[in-house]
């Protein structure tokens, strides 16, 4: 055997590469965490977090000249500011292709990747989700069951810190909460009221990985309730690599991070089957450099990675590294996302909120459990959403100039509530990746995405659109609008899938530990795993996978099978 | 007037950026020569903004900034008002790249309204004018296919004022770390909102 520079090389530095690197650290490994962009320390690179709007050059609102130069896609996502404009990526300076349909690819190229940036929201999946594709016939059945999951999620949740309302749902199976954030009355009075004309539904508040009590172990705490958490958060009080996993494998001494390293290639030897180590290029200096280790984890997110392993294609394996099956890149996913319903609520004109809580509501899916009752499609959807007041931006909807109006503006206004529905992506193989002929500025081929939501999934907001107008309307609301056409892919912000897990190494990429078929070294724990998309918030399970499959690869490690 | 060079622009607001720390005024103090507006314009600017929002217990829009935030936000093209104009009407001022410069439509709008200088109005009369424009701009029933240009300039002025220190933490109240999450209490008449509460703000 020879020797190499490291155990494990992890690639990426986001939501599961943090998790990898924990895990893989803890359990005695030697690990080198590889990740593109800048380094960001906790709390010292916060540089907006304390800013008020007027400290800022455009008030928090962004410099629009600039944006439409380098930022033209990010710019598309609600919560790029001025504020958070430094944890999204410069699209000019990152360019990728859309093929067939239309892409909208919103990322973190950073240390901690979009662990910063996240919505935050985690939820279990269950076995109406991963029996999905068995069920219908859609993409390849998941080896794996809700059981082989369970004990990761919990032992995910404890250290993630997840604060949520036990339900007691099969299709939303609790887990191991912090005490939840309250709903507003609103938003109670919206529960009562679903739950006596329908049953099956329940509102509930978000699952969110803001802790509602410290853990001092992580120097971490607790929610200062600002909902400001994408400018990063100083009181560690939301999970992010930099909050959580960085700080707990650091402290085991066997963690190297090099930041600005753009991973170009896994090496495989196809004398021995394995990979061997990374290449990559030094981002400030356009060095190549390059490191061997035992095992490689590639956390890079879902389309990097499988952008990776296409850019990875050798003599050995010339459609891709781990790509026997043909099927890498296809059958990729994100959530059919839209505003549903948006309802004015009368009747608690004196009735307010303190605070910003960090979350808002999840009405579960209640379509196609144990019955399929969906009307042209056959996997689920949930709203999320909340009730709000509004505030000052919506005098620029009304006539009016003066005192008067001034005046009015002074009080919060009236109470409203919306419902935004969260879809199930088909897996389907005309959606998928490639490489592009053009290259980036670096000189590595551009990835190329082609993505089209079907018609299960506007068959499926359609209904979304009539249920959640039925619902608020049901609640006392008055709906003023709602849609049901989808926005581009990649507008949920969950695109997964294509190089998914399966049980046969003729129509997957990884088995059921998230370990290439083929190439018994190499892990794919990141979004990219995913054989069918459910419609909840992916990151936790991806988290709960990553640490599944670490635990199994140091165990073959450690029985010299791997 | 020097056509608008997008390319020399950000460049030289670039290098200020960089040299001197960004600030709103040096920014405005980097507005190509044909984007920077006239001792007149600001005047008019300043004075449609505390038009709208006066002072009252507190500062008005004029009083705080509010123009030259506006002159900023319209060269910039904060809510999309840097987006070429399709079907425009006749006499619009458009740059060359087909974007309506509202500080120049709003000058020749309020003029036209005047029967002359806009300005050299009395103050009720200039409020009436105003006042005139708005509620045009808010038409009853569907939004017509060409809304007025009043109304991103309306939305600036109100993001100038309630995103400065005085419209955002003296005429409404802000608070940077709330620390505890009240789900339900009672809202008395006058009790002030809060421009801290970033999903309000996001969702209007």
């Amino acid at each position: 055997m020879t020797n190499h520079d490291f155990d494990v090389i992890v690639v990426g530095s986001g939501i599961t590469g943090g998790f990898a690197a924990k895990q893989l650290t803890e359990a005695g490994l030697k690990v080198l965490m590889l990740e593109r962009g800048r380094p960001i320390e906790h709390g010292a690179d916060y540089t907006t977090e304390m800013k008020t709007p007027w400290e800022m050059p455009f008030r928090g609102e962004g410099d629009a000249a600039l944006y439409a130069r380098d930022y033209p896609v990010q710019q598309l996502n609600r919560h790029f500011t001025e504020f958070t404009q430094n944890h999204f990526v410069n699209d000019a300076q990152n360019p990728y292709e859309v093929g067939e349909g239309a892409f909208t690819w919103f990322r973190s190229y950073q240390m901690g990747g979009r662990s910063l940036t996240w919505g935050r929201q985690c939820y279990r999946w269950s076995d109406y989700d991963f029996g999905a594709n068995k069920r219908d016939g859609h993409g390849a059945d998941w080896p794996i069951r809700y059981a082989d999951l369970a004990p990761w999620y919990d032992k995910v949740e404890e250290f993630v810190g997840v604060s949520g309302a036990k339900e007691g749902l099969a299709q939303l199976p609790d887990g191991h909460f912090q005490p939840p954030m309250a709903l507003n009355i609103v938003e109670q009075t919206v529960r009562e009221k679903i739950l006596k004309q329908w049953p099956d539904r329940c509102l509930t508040v978000g699952r969110t990985a803001n802790l509602t009590e410290a853990k001092p172990e992580l120097g971490r705490g607790p929610c200062q309730y600002r909902n400001i958490c994408m400018r990063g958060c100083s009181f560690g009080a939301y999970f992010s690599t930099q909050s959580s996993t960085l700080p707990a494998a650091t402290a085991t001494g066997r963690l190297t991070v090099i930041t600005n390293a753009q991973v170009e290639k896994v090496d495989y030897d196809p004398a021995t089957r394995r990979v061997t180590g990374v290449r990559w290029i030094d981002t400030q200096t356009k060095a190549r450099k390059s490191a061997t280790a035992r095992m490689v984890f590639l956390n890079a997110g879902a389309f990097n990675s499988v952008h990776l392993l296409l850019n990875s294609a050798s003599e050995a394996m010339p459609g891709g590294l781990a790509n026997g099956s043909g099927v890498l890149g296809t059958h990729i996913m994100d959530h059919a996302n839209t505003l549903s319903a948006a309802a004015i609520m009368p009747g608690f004109e004196d009735h307010t909120t303190f605070g910003n809580r960090p979350t808002g509501i999840v009405i579960p899916r209640f379509r196609n459990l144990d019955k399929l009752d969906g009307d042209g499609f056959t996997r689920g959807y949930s709203f999320q959403g909340g009730a709000l007041q509004s505030t000052w931006t919506a005098g620029a909807r009304e006539a009016g100039i003066g005192e008067d109006y001034k005046n009015h503006l002074r009080e919060p206004g009236a109470w409203r509530m919306v419902l935004v529905v969260f879809a199930e992506s088909v897996p389907r193989v005309t959606n998928r990746l490639a490489l592009s002929k053009k290259l980036d500025p670096l000189g590595v081929p551009q990835l190329e995405i082609s993505f089209n939501h079907g018609k299960e999934e506007l068959a499926a907001l359609a209904d979304a659109k009539k249920e959640a107008a039925s619902m608020l309307t049901a609640a006392g609301g008055h709906v003023i609008f709602g849609f049901d056409r989808p926005g581009p892919g990649g507008t949920a912000i969950h695109e997964m899938g294509g190089a998914r897990m399966g049980h046969d190494p003729a129509s997957s990429v990884l088995n059921k530990w998230s370990q290439a078929h083929q190439i018994d070294n190499l892990f794919v724990t990141d979004g990219a795993q995913m054989s069918s998309s459910a419609c909840q918030n992916p990151s936790l399970t991806y988290m709960a996978l990553t640490a599944r499959a670490a635990d199994y690869a140091v165990t073959r490690m450690k029985a010299g099978a791997i | 007037m020097t056509p608008w060079n997008r390319r020399e622009f950000l460049s030289a607001a670039g290098l200020l950026a960089a040299a001197l720390g960004t600030t709103p005024g040096r920014l405005l103090a980097a507005l190509p020569a044909g984007e920077a507006p006239t001792a007149q314009q600001s005047a008019l600017l300043k004075e449609v903004s505390q038009l709208v929002i006066p002072r009252t217990t507190t500062a008005g829009a004029g009083e705080v900034g509010g123009g030259a935030f506006l002159s900023l936000a319209l060269a910039h093209g904060l809510k999309g008002t840097r987006a070429p104009v399709k079907d425009a009407p006749a006499g619009w001022p458009l740059r060359a790249d087909g974007s309506l410069r509202h500080d120049l439509w709003l000058q020749q709008d309020l003029n036209r309204r005047a029967k002359g200088d806009f300005m050299a109005q009395p103050p009720a009369q200039r409020r009436a004018l105003l006042a005139a424009l708005d509620a045009e701009a808010f038409p009853a029933g569907p939004p017509p296919a060409q809304p007025s240009p009043w109304r991103a300039i309306k939305t600036l002025i109100l993001t100038g004022y309630y995103t400065s220190e005085e419209g955002g933490s003296k005429e409404l109240r802000y608070e940077a770390v709330p620390g505890r999450w009240d789900n339900d209490i009672p809202l008395h008449k006058g009790d002030r909102a809060f421009s801290s509460d970033w999903t309000a703000v996001d969702f209007g």
